[in-house]
């Protein structure tokens, strides 16, 4: 095969449906054995061009293409498809998306059967993936009972069986707790070191440095602004656009002279009564199976916004299902205002406890925002003259005015996310709990959203603490728990391991990474200034403090 | 991502039978039965009694299948079986042409001895074939499905779609829970959804609609993750089809179901057996 894995020249992309330019006189070369990281907001064209690169463009997604994608020197538009997929290897944003077989060595042999190689030789292809990452245990697993981090991997391996020369890794840590991502940053450098040309679409730069990119790619509306070494930050970088490290976006801050305000302390409320009360609570699904809670104590109190932080699978979203009502305990019991939760209907509940499910996809029915908004308020039989009202002002809350005529389901995933969350806005119920509210959402978006929901300013209180007594989020981002909470829930092992205040739970670097939360650089540079700051603050607010 | 059934490995008479002899033994005996539209009950009995013996020798746990059950008699008692007493129709003609005594009425409409033994008949009928079905998905390994369906000799396309198949539908149960509990989360109740059909459907939309999205979104997803992998550019090799071999059980319970595939067209057409009566014993308890 020639020298270069990758040349693209001059590359221009306009999709048959949009009229602005998706890539603009994009060129770049790639060397066998490199890892080159790809950064960059949504619609920035990071995604259009790893579509150009494993040849779905031009072949699924049509428009006008000019320049040249030379893989080991052939044009990629002229390549079958069955030799592209033994060149460029992608996986996908979710594992979930991409595995289409239901036990492991069935997964991972698909892309060999499908090219119809001899049994013995994809048998032996097989054994050498899960060797290669260490998943032997996993051989014989049913697929869809794998944690994140084992699904990730397992598509990984089903990519590897193809033996392509070029690894397409589009945002492949979006999914992950942060512990599997580090594993996974880890296996994407051996395989660069091995040889294999690695690209990796990753808008989290601070994470994905861990897999020590020879290169960083950032672009911005189409283009490349800066293509070169990642020893520190770029200039061209916008740090409000892509995840980087807090000492960099300090030194940014810093080297601006920028004075960036401290957010203002939030006003200390009284405990009142306790909103929601975990007493003893133990679950499982049946009798002859595990308990997934384990005498979990527990108290929601006005004023709080509580991260809960910890492993996949560890029993997170089963905690807060109990809250709804959607769950009942097997022994012990969940008080809401006072009321056991056995004796309440979900309908009764939701009155003071909202819920916004993870996947909007799985709530958005109504053909408009408008009425969409309108069905909680409607089914908890409120009076009709207020809904209006209720609505328009949850619409004007996440900033979705003029949307209210759209079909929620043909808006952005952003917007979709908003939508659910003005939808238990609507309903008027004293707490609000989300369950991963960034997932699916870029660094720039989320971070808007965020800000949007939490920011307090001198004369007004948060959108949050406005509208809810409470809330609580489910999360893996441990930065948002250092950003926006006042109190941290480590939850592992079935039971609550620790609670209090960010700065108290999550000093413990031990504990967290015991439970599979990995410190990141914005908490690190937090607690170093914990004696000068008093609290935790965002990364541009440590500049002032910062040597 | 597509889920299985909660299948698990148990070493039974009807596990270590070839998937093949399974699938080909379950189409016999449904096509023995309504391809020469057998209703004799004499048939349909001993039918009944064998596929109980099969259903019990896969040792499947009640807990696993109960709500499985519970739709099926609500189908086959509530809908079938009252739409038989009741119309005499989804059978033979004779059920509602002959001149049966009527037993008593309901809301105008006369029920017969002939529409209540169908009605009974026809429940049977079901069981029977139910009864070889549900088993099906719970005691067969979901990884072979597929190769089953490609040493049966269908295309390699037709064999994939077959195994996504059947994993779909406890897919569309998982979707349907977590839809479920986000529109009781808003304050929906299932419960209280009233009114006539139409207006039955519109306030069932908040549920099916995103089940559909959800169905939709994970095909189009599977699709390209298979394009991605080269799925249907070559002959495919399938990796598990050595291991499917017919044992001495599977050519003896392939053998019986070609007997009860032809026997059922003997019996019709070659000896007039299989029709649909009414045995005096059942019309003289209302006489």
């Amino acid at each position: 095969m020639p020298e270069k894995p990758l040349v693209i020249d001059s590359l221009t992309f306009k999709y048959k449906t949009r009229p602005e330019l998706a890539l603009e006189d994009v060129s770049l070369e790639l060397k066998q054995g490199e890892l080159l990281l790809i950064a960059g907001s949504s619609g920035c064209g990071k995604t259009t061009l790893a579509r150009c690169i494993n040849g779905l463009i031009p072949r699924s997604y049509r428009g006008e293409r000019s320049g040249k994608v030379l893989l080991h020197g052939r044009e990629v538009a002229d390549m079958p498809i069955p030799e592209m997929a033994q060149v460029v290897g992608t996986l996908l944003q979710d594992p979930e998306r991409q595995i289409v077989a239901s036990n492991v060595f069935n997964e991972i042999a698909f892309g060999p059967e499908n090219l119809g190689l001899p049994r013995g030789e994809i048998i032996s292809r097989v054994d050498q993936a899960l060797s290669r990452l260490k998943l032997e245990y996993l051989r014989e697993r049913e697929t869809f009972n794998l944690s994140g981090g084992e699904k990730q991997k397992v598509a990984l391996a089903g990519v590897l069986t193809m033996n392509p020369s070029i690894l397409l890794l589009d945002e492949p840590l979006a999914s992950l707790d942060p512990a599997s991502a580090h594993e996974a940053l880890e296996v994407f450098r051996s395989l660069a070191d091995e040889g294999k040309t690695v690209i990796l679409v990753e808008h989290r730069v601070e994470d994905a440095i861990e897999a020590k990119p020879d290169r960083l790619l950032y672009m911005e509306e189409g283009r490349i602004k800066y293509l070169g070494p990642i020893t520190d930050l770029p200039k061209e970088i916008d740090h409000t656009q892509v995840k980087l490290p807090a000492p960099w976006v300090v030194r940014r801050v810093k080297a601006q002279g920028a004075t960036v305000k401290e957010p203002p302390k939030p006003p200390v409320q009284e405990r009142g009564d306790p909103l929601v009360v975990f007493e003893d609570v133990s679950f499982r699904y049946d009798s002859d199976l595990p308990f997934i809670l384990e005498n979990v104590n527990l108290k929601i109190f006005p004023g709080d916004l509580i991260a809960v932080l910890g492993p996949n699978g560890a029993g997170k979203s089963t905690l807060v299902k109990h809250a709804i009502g959607l769950l009942k305990p097997t022994s012990g019991r969940v008080l809401v205002e006072g009321q056991d939760t056995r004796k309440l209907s979900v309908a009764q509940i939701a009155r003071t406890l909202g819920y916004v499910f993870q996947s909007p996809t799985h709530m958005l029915y109504a053909p408009t925002v408008q009425e969409e908004l309108e069905f909680g308020p409607k089914n908890l039989a409120y009076d009709p003259m207020l809904i209006p009202k209720f609505v328009n002002e949850s619409l004007s809350t996440v900033n979705l005015n003029g949307f209210a005529e759209y079909p929620p389901l043909g808006l952005s995933f952003g917007q979709q996310k908003r939508t659910t969350i003005a939808a238990v806005l609507a309903m008027r119920s004293k707490i609000l709990i989300m369950d991963e509210p960034t997932a699916g959402q870029d660094f720039a978006n989320y971070t808007h959203f965020m800000n949007t929901m939490c920011d307090v300013s001198e004369d007004a209180q948060s959108v949050l603490s406005a509208n809810f007594a409470a809330t609580l989020f489910i999360t893996h981002d441990l930065d948002l728990a250092v950003t926006y909470a006042n109190r941290a829930l480590l939850f592992g092992d079935r039971r609550i391991i620790a609670d209090g205040k960010p700065q108290d739970v999550l000093k413990d670097e031990e504990l967290l990474l015991k439970y599979r939360v990995r410190p990141t650089s914005l908490l690190r540079l937090n607690l170093s200034l914990l004696p000068q700051t008093g609290r935790f603050l965002p990364a541009e607010s440590l500049a002032a403090y910062a040597p | 991502m597509l889920v299985t059934w909660k299948y698990r490995p148990r070493n039974t008479f009807i596990q270590r039978l070839d998937p093949r002899t399974r699938l080909l033994f379950f189409f016999c005996v449904i096509f023995g039965l309504t391809l020469p539209d057998i209703w004799d009950y004499r048939v349909i009995l001993p039918l009944f009694a064998m596929s109980l013996t099969l259903y019990l020798l896969a040792r499947i746990e009640w807990k696993d299948v109960k709500r499985v059950w519970l739709f099926i008699f609500v189908l086959v008692f509530m809908i079938v079986g009252l739409n038989a007493l009741l119309s005499g129709r989804g059978g033979p003609a004779s059920v509602t042409n002959t001149a049966s005594p009527v037993v008593f009425e309901v809301l105008g409409i006369d029920v017969t001895i002939a529409k209540i033994w169908f009605a009974l008949t026809q429940v049977v009928r079901m069981i029977t074939m139910t009864l070889l079905a549900i088993p099906i998905p719970y005691t067969m390994d979901p990884n072979i499905y597929g190769t089953a369906f490609r040493k049966l000799g269908s295309s390699d396309k037709v064999s994939f779609t077959m195994d996504l198949a059947f994993r779909f539908l406890p897919t569309f149960a998982r979707d349907f829970t977590i839809t479920m509990d986000s529109q009781r989360a808003r304050g929906y109740e299932l419960e209280k959804v009233k009114g006539g059909i139409a207006s039955r459907l519109r306030k069932l939309a908040p549920l099916i609609i995103p089940v559909v999205m959800q169905s939709t979104v994970t095909g189009e997803e599977v699709i390209d993750a298979m394009d991605l992998r080269a799925f249907g550019t070559n002959p495919r090799t399938w990796i598990k089809a050595d291991d499917l071999r017919y044992k001495f059980a599977d050519y003896i319970m392939l053998g019986l179901a070609l007997i009860l595939l032809v026997g059922g067209f003997v019996l019709r057409f070659g000896l007039g057996i299989g029709e649909f009566f009414i045995p005096d014993f059942f019309t003289n308890l209302f006489l």
